[in-house]
């Protein structure tokens, strides 16, 4: 029998349970092996070799299994919390800029009124306006998302880091 | 890497949208099922990477943190496996390579090496431990002499049954070098059973 054929016996061999086989590659080395004890020796080797992969049981320390569960449930529960209290904060967020937008609207106009009635220039009572309705207004809209910043809480709500 | 591409891309089942849908909404209930469910196989894949099964208990709780860290990168539309034995790959490179760091400081502190006492290497226990017969004996020495990406290439392949298109998503590698690292830790695994003489 050519040597070739014994090696592309084996190379199909691997083949056979790396990848799988064509039917025809099949055929030809089920009969190759039938006729070789030598590659029917490599067959059963390899069998052998996957087979011994499976043999292998580690042993579970159910305690230990348990233990990781609660960890883990534990860390999915306080990130829910945590994305749940951040998205009510984004919220809050847009609303109170959308009320201080919408309230500035509203007092703009009697305040003007006021303006012309005291003779105050334009500049000054806008000026005014700015630094004691708008920007504190805008301040406090924005002061809860960057609460952790300012007052250097670094890490997340379980006060750990992967 | 057109190949991986093509492999990756096809419909996966729909539990795989159920375990995406899962993670991405924090559900502890279910994510708690999932780790009862794939503790033993991500174990299993852990110790065929660290030789170490202390090692591998810590990565495998690393590892659920992990997941529901990038919980969102997960879409659902592939097998859940892969992706998760993909995050423990990272964690168990990153603490082989912290560990290869610590071994070359050590050297480098000679005068200090009785106080760091660090372990010796110890790759064949595990494998030893859960090896059940004569074969699976010399089986567990040549597992202890590949390198990891041997042992892991059959683990996936044979335990796992994973397809070559799934390990090479694992792996970050092409097919054929993960075809070849099966065929290669195959034939170790032959010629420590046959004595050599019949490996390729």
């Amino acid at each position: 029998m050519p040597l070739e054929n014994h090696e592309k016996a084996r190379f199909l061999l691997h083949r056979s349970l790396v990848e799988g086989i064509s039917l025809e590659d099949r055929q030809w080395l089920d009969a190759h092996v039938g006729q070789c004890a030598e590659c029917g020796r490599y067959a059963d080797l390899s069998a052998r070799a996957v087979r011994a992969l499976d043999w292998f049981a580690l042993e579970l320390d159910p305690a230990a299994a348990l233990r990781v569960e609660n960890v883990v449930r534990s860390r999915a529960e306080g990130m829910r919390s945590a994305e749940a209290h951040a998205k009510s904060l984004w919220i809050g967020t847009a609303v109170a800029i959308f009320l201080t937008f919408t309230g500035s609207a509203v007092t703009w106009r009697p305040l003007a009124w006021l303006a012309s009635q005291w003779n105050l220039p334009s500049r000054v009572w806008q000026i005014v306006f700015a630094a004691f309705w708008l920007l504190p207004s805008l301040l406090l809209a924005f002061l809860p998302l960057f609460r952790r910043r300012l007052l250097g809480e670094d890490s997340d709500s379980n006060g750990q880091t992967v | 890497m057109v190949g991986m591409v093509t492999a990756f891309s096809r419909v996966a089942e729909p539990e795989s949208q159920c375990i995406a849908r899962a993670l991405r909404r924090r559900d502890s209930e279910f994510i708690g099922r999932m780790v009862s469910r794939y503790h033993y196989r991500l174990l299993r894949y852990l110790v065929y990477w660290t030789s170490r099964r202390e090692q591998a208990e810590d990565l495998v709780q690393e590892t659920w943190l992990r997941v529901l860290e990038h919980a969102g990168q997960y879409n659902g539309r592939l097998r859940f496996e892969p992706w998760l034995f993909s995050i423990a790959r990272n964690l168990a490179i990153d603490h082989l390579r912290k560990q290869q760091t610590a071994r070359a400081r050590h050297r480098m502190c000679r005068e200090d090496e009785a106080g760091l006492n660090l372990p010796a290497p110890d790759f064949e226990s595990p494998f030893f431990a859960a090896a059940r017969s004569e074969d699976a004996k010399r089986i567990a020495a040549a597992l202890g002499a590949l390198e990891p990406i041997y042992r892991e290439a059959l683990l996936l392949r044979f335990q796992e049954e994973l397809s070559l298109a799934e390990i090479a998503q694992v792996a970050g590698a092409p097919i054929s070098t993960v075809s070849s690292r099966i065929h290669r830790g195959l034939s170790m695994l032959e010629a420590s059973l046959g004595g050599g003489a019949d490996a390729a």
